[in-house]
């Protein structure tokens, strides 16, 4: 079997990072993410790019089949899914009085029921030293237009515990929650909304994709080997800012 | 400007009923947002009631998820309705609490103008662990 890492939203911003970044640790990648061309661009481009066998799979995550079809595609490839990092998300931001049912269950679903039940449906397969690494978000703590992606991240953080208390000793979970990271869709707002965002970090700047990549890539490894059922906060100090 | 929502002396409170499945999550979790959403647009204040375990991830995934998720609304529409005078926070219990000392925490956070988004653990069972 080869040692593999399973990386769901690959094609976006933070998971190509993710996925680029723990090509270095694992001799096979499987990204996850909707059909499109972008994740075949980045299949493409990773294979191309790094030393890992990559293959990626276009699926609807919250599809209540998706989970064992990755399962036996893994299987198929003889993969061993020593990483899972649950990194797709959306949001659907709007005013709470605003925000319809549609646009709740959405985002509870893709950011919150989707992670578990792939986390679960793989476990089995994931060998001992395994780990799971959950992508929440600082707007967990409280964030203004969001209720359902802080209800969706907050519930991630907390089944993260739980998943790591249910899986300990042979398989580690954590959640990492970053906070205003420079993507495609953070470059997209207005200047003087972003502007005034970064105003509230006191590193004085968004964080990078490849800065999430690097302490995915520390919780993964045996270095974090003592590290289990923990939310490390990659936001630039904007968690403990005024 | 926003309307200042009435403190209400009658609060409105959810508790989370543990046996959630993983299936039924966004539903619960969109039903306890509507009726949030609806007590604190009527100016009432919220308390949320979950079990500091299911918090803690000692009880079953899908019941950590919907602790989580509760505490995530709590955090959220009070930073939301800050400027509307929306007051909503969270009692995490254990199971050895009894209800009166419970009615009176809930009472008494419902009551405090100074209190919000915050998250009260009663009982013992967070002493050593990770505030959450």
């Amino acid at each position: 079997m080869t040692d593999a890492a399973v990386v769901t939203g690959a094609a976006g911003a933070l998971g190509r990072a993710i996925a680029e970044r723990l090509a270095d640790d694992v001799d096979a990648l499987l990204l996850i993410d909707l059909p499109s061309e972008s994740l075949q661009a980045t299949e493409q481009s990773l294979s191309q790019s790094t030393s890992a066998r990559v293959t990626s799979i276009g699926c609807d995550i919250t599809a209540t089949n998706t989970p064992s079809s990755i399962v036996k595609e893994l299987a198929s490839l003889a993969l061993s899914p020593r990483i899972l990092v649950n990194n797709a998300g959306i949001n659907r931001d709007s005013r709470a009085t605003k925000m319809t049912d549609e646009h709740f269950r959405a985002v509870v679903n893709v950011d919150l029921v989707a992670p578990a039940r792939l986390a679960m449906e793989l476990h089995p397969l994931m060998p001992n030293g395994s780990s799971v690494i959950n992508i929440a978000s600082r707007a967990a703590l409280g964030s203004f237009g969001q209720a359902n992606y802080a209800a969706a991240k907050s519930g991630l953080v907390a089944l993260t515990r739980a998943l790591a208390l249910l899986w300990a000793p042979t398989v580690r979970v954590n959640a990492v929650a970053p906070g205003l990271i420079d993507t495609p869709m953070t470059a997209s707002m207005p200047k003087d909304v972003l502007a005034a965002m970064i105003e509230r970090v006191p590193a004085g700047r968004m964080g990078e994709a490849a800065e999430v990549a690097d302490l995915v890539a520390f919780c993964s490894s045996p270095a974090a080997s003592y590290l289990t059922g923990q939310l490390l906060l990659i936001c630039g100090g904007r968690s403990i800012a005024p | 400007m926003p309307e200042v929502a009435a403190h209400s002396p009658d609060p409105f409170v959810l508790s989370a009923t543990p046996g959630t499945e993983l299936a039924e999550l966004d539903e619960t979790l969109l039903a306890a947002f509507r009726a949030i959403r609806d007590a604190l647009t009527e100016g009432r204040t919220v308390v949320v009631v979950v079990r500091d375990s299911d918090l803690l991830g000692h009880g079953s995934p899908a019941d950590a998820a919907l602790a989580g998720g509760l505490l995530g609304l709590t955090r959220a529409l009070a930073t939301e309705g800050v400027r509307q005078g929306w007051r909503v926070n969270a009692l995490g219990v254990t199971g050895d609490v009894d209800t009166a000392e419970l009615d009176a925490w809930i009472t008494h956070i419902s009551e405090s103008t100074a209190i919000n988004g915050e998250l009260i653990r009663l009982g013992n069972l967070h002493l050593g662990k990770v505030p959450v």
